[in-house]
């Protein structure tokens, strides 16, 4: 390896370990906050550094981009006495063989993950591609290897939006909004280029890094941003039409699913000539749809409808 | 008469509840009917996956047509087949029960009955997609499913003590996600492979590797199922649910993880079953079945008693670890299995039973009861059935998964372990014969005028109640047939 990669990694691996301890023990939380966010960013380079760009994609929207704003969000509706100086806790005796556990933990897990022959599945995923119907191994195991995988995980997706609207009403309505004037009107720049970044990363995800997953986390990060800015769900969207948003995705997944079992014999199996076209379908409902479950998580609530004529 | 054939019903199984979730969670009405519709449906498909599986025995099914270790396969096994069976009726019982329940709820306790029903199928589908999975991510996910979906029926109800319970409930079962995705990734690093089958022929079990891989699988596992001293979280989530909420939690989601267990320590961890690993989860079985039988002694409120006996019958279930070390392995997994189903169907009646008591007592303290009279006489019939059940009494399925048990306790001369079981079974009798001594001798008049008690706040839980007694007949029938043993696991 290059002495410059050296430095870089050596670098990137201590600014994570101090950015970790400030995420953690920061006298106030924003900064905590801050750290967390400027935590994920970091990770995502380290997964550039591992050749996962995938992984790093979803990792700066989600990991950096959208769980800061959900943070920040949280923080909004603290009271000042808990966003200020956090107490600093003693470290009591009691914690000691706990702390002990955790480090013979770690050493043995990090020996054993040293030792691990790492086999995985690549070879058989490559073997495998000319019959995937997209170019994009990623994207083959993602919709169509292990596509029952995928399906569930945007099942638990819309489960968490759902568990979370049943806590209560939208909680946006009564947050303050960032203190930004120019925030407005930059979002009203940027949010069409989100919107054409999520659809050029939902067709490039049949050959190469990109996919429903980033393609949504960069959606909802478009939407929250303009939430942030002061808009609001408008109010025909508001019902059914967002709930249909919200779970559009899983209902598309589960149809082209269980179509297979007519189509093509088995659950899941997509007819060779149509698979691509197939896979393109649900790559683009999956992906708006996480765009709009993760918004719907931010907006912490299910917005008040508003009702006309009949009660 | 020619049934669907077993892939068509397993898909039905795990595709209908999340579709019809989905669509009433969309549509945002109650439409009783079809969530009623979806239900009776899958009963009715898991009744002729049983069927199915009787004549056919395991089978196994590839997802896309993918053939592992690339794709995912389902399989089809007897012990999957009777947890699918018991999550259909209590599946079927709880919805029934809470369509009742929740219909006079209106106001702000409206939200109640309109997220009930998806939320109750989502968990019913991901039961369903792990009863038949047998791929490690795959019932990862199918794990996180059902956690989720128990976690927000807990926040169901929105009193105080619920939320905190809800929440100590997520963080224990993230807790146990992790460290279980933490053994997938030790397992997959060392083989490559996820399916059953193939880590089963690859598994060296000397392995340190595959050693911490496995231990890592079980602890997760251990927090999931609430196995003493993990099972801090279940006494509170479980017992200031919503009634129908415990009866699935209690019966069946425990349960789920617990069988994961079985199916990884009876499959593809089988070689790593030996006398040390199989002592310290009998063990700790033991533990659990006497703090939580105690704790249960000591509970002043009826559903936290019924909760703490979820406890100790969950550590009465752990002793099949020991008893499979050596010696005939089919009997004691099928012991296992009854187990289970039995406790699935007689915890359920008695939560069903617990809330509609509390209901028409209008308090839950089992001293202030109301007695064996009126309508309320059908659940406190309900309540004698289920702890028959749960005590073992002949002919219940209990007694039949517990005389397995026994007698393989017997043929390897473990007399320890049969004491504690022995010991296990005069608890549950002594805890739950005080509260039918408390609430039937002692009982209170209860709330003037007394509330309506509708048939589907009485039917399910009987229902449930006499299924545990009468399966048992059946169920003894077929585990004196040899040759229904033998097939009722592959390999085994």
């Amino acid at each position: 390896m290059h002495p410059v990669e050296v430095t870089f990694d050596a670098l990137l691996l201590f600014s994570m370990v101090v950015l970790a301890w400030q995420g953690v023990h920061a006298r106030n939380m924003f900064r905590a906050v801050v750290s967390f966010m400027m935590f994920g960013l970091l990770t995502a380079v380290a997964w550039v550094r591992l050749e996962a760009p995938d992984i790093a994609l979803a990792e700066a929207s989600l990991g950096a981009g959208l769980t800061g704003a959900l943070l920040l969000a949280t923080l909004g509706r603290l009271g000042p006495e808990r966003r200020g100086p956090r107490r600093r806790r003693a470290m009591k005796l009691s914690m000691l063989p706990w702390l002990a556990l955790g480090l013979v933990g770690t050493t043995v897990l990090l020996a054993v993950t040293l030792s691990l022959p790492a086999p995985g599945l690549g070879e058989a995923v490559l073997a495998a591609m000319p019959a995937a119907g997209v170019d994009s191994p990623v994207t083959a195991v993602l919709l169509n290897f292990r596509a029952w995988d995928t399906l569930l995980e945007i099942g638990v997706m819309l489960l968490a939006v759902i568990a979370l609207w049943s806590l209560g009403q939208d909680v946006l309505a009564s947050t303050s909004r960032l203190p930004a004037p120019a925030l407005p009107a930059l979002v009203r720049v940027l949010f069409p280029l989100f919107v054409l970044s999520t659809f050029y990363l939902l067709w490039r995800g049949g050959h190469g890094p990109g996919g429903a997953f980033p393609a949504g986390a960069l959606l909802a990060a478009g939407l929250v941003l303009a939430l942030l800015a002061g808009a609001r769900v408008p109010e025909r969207m508001r019902g059914a039409p967002l709930r249909w948003a919200v779970g559009g995705g899983l209902f598309a997944f589960l149809i082209v699913a269980v179509g297979g079992m007519w189509a093509a014999g088995a659950f899941f199996a997509y007819p060779p000539q149509h698979a691509s076209i197939l896979i393109a379908i649900v790559e683009i409902a999956a992906g708006l749809s996480i765009g709009v479950m993760l918004t719907a998580l931010f907006l912490g609530g299910e917005p008040t409808e508003v009702r006309r004529g009949r009660t | 008469m020619d049934l669907p054939s077993t892939a068509v019903l397993v898909v039905v199984l795990v595709t209908l509840p999340l579709a019809a979730a989905t669509l009433l969670f969309a549509s945002g009405r109650q439409p009783r009917t079809l969530t009623l519709a979806a239900a009776l449906l899958l009963t009715v498909a898991a009744l002729a996956l049983g069927w199915n599986v009787h004549i056919e025995g395991v089978s196994v099914h590839r997802i896309g047509g993918w053939a592992a270790p690339l794709g995912i396969h389902w399989q089809v096994t007897p012990s999957g087949t009777v947890m699918l069976l018991a999550t259909a009726l209590v599946g079927l019982a709880g919805a029934v029960y809470g369509a009742g329940y929740f219909l006079h709820r209106a106001g702000p306790e409206g939200r109640m009955a309109r997220v009930f029903m998806p939320l109750w199928l989502f968990a019913w589908g991901g039961l369903n997609a792990l009863f038949v999975a047998a791929d490690l991510f795959n019932l990862y996910v199918a794990l996180e499913v059902m956690t989720l979906a128990s976690v927000a029926l807990v926040a169901l109800s929105a009193r105080r003590m619920a939320l905190q319970a809800a929440m100590r409930y997520l963080l224990a079962g993230l807790f146990g996600s992790v460290i279980y995705l933490l053994g997938v990734a030790l397992l997959y690093g060392q083989y490559g492979v996820l399916d059953f089958d193939a880590l089963a022929t690859m598994l060296d079990p000397d392995d340190p590797g595959s050693r911490a891989g496995a231990v890592a699988l079980t602890v997760g596992l251990l927090a999931k199922a609430a196995i003493f001293p993990l099972h801090f979280w279940l006494p509170g989530a479980h017992g200031r649910a919503e009634p129908p909420v415990s009866a699935l939690l209690s019966g069946l989601v425990v349960a789920a993880a617990f069988y994961l267990m079985l199916r990884l320590w009876f499959g593809p961890l089988a070689g790593m079953l030996n006398f040390g690993a199989g002592t310290l989860l009998g063990v700790l079985g033991a533990g659990a079945l006497l703090w939580g039988g105690v704790l249960a002694l000591l509970q002043r409120r009826l559903k936290m008693l019924v909760a703490y006996s979820t406890v100790s019958q969950f550590g009465f279930a752990m002793l099949v670890f020991p008893l499979a070390v050596s010696g005939n392995r089919a009997p004691v997994l099928a012991g296992g299995t009854l187990l289970l189903a039995n406790h699935a169907l007689a915890k359920a009646a008695l939560f069903l039973a617990a809330g509609t008591l509390v209901r028409a007592s209008g308090s839950e303290r089992i001293g202030q009861l109301v007695g064996f009279s009126g309508r309320a006489r059908w659940a406190w019939l309900a309540v004698i059935l289920a702890s028959a059940a749960l005590i073992g009494l002949p002919p219940t399925l209990g007694f039949s998964a517990k005389w397995l048990l026994l007698q393989a306790a017997v043929t390897e001369g473990a007399w320890w372990w049969l004491a504690v079981m022995l010991g296990g079974t005069l608890l549950t009798f002594a805890y739950l014969g005080r509260l039918l001594e408390l609430a039937l001798l002692d009982a209170a008049p209860g709330p003037s005028p007394p509330p309506v008690l509708t048939p589907a706040l009485l039917a399910p839980a009987l229902l449930l109640a006499l299924l545990a007694c009468v399966t048992g007949l059946w169920a003894f029938d077929f585990e004196l047939d040899g040759k229904a043993l033998a097939r009722l696991e592959p390999g085994s």
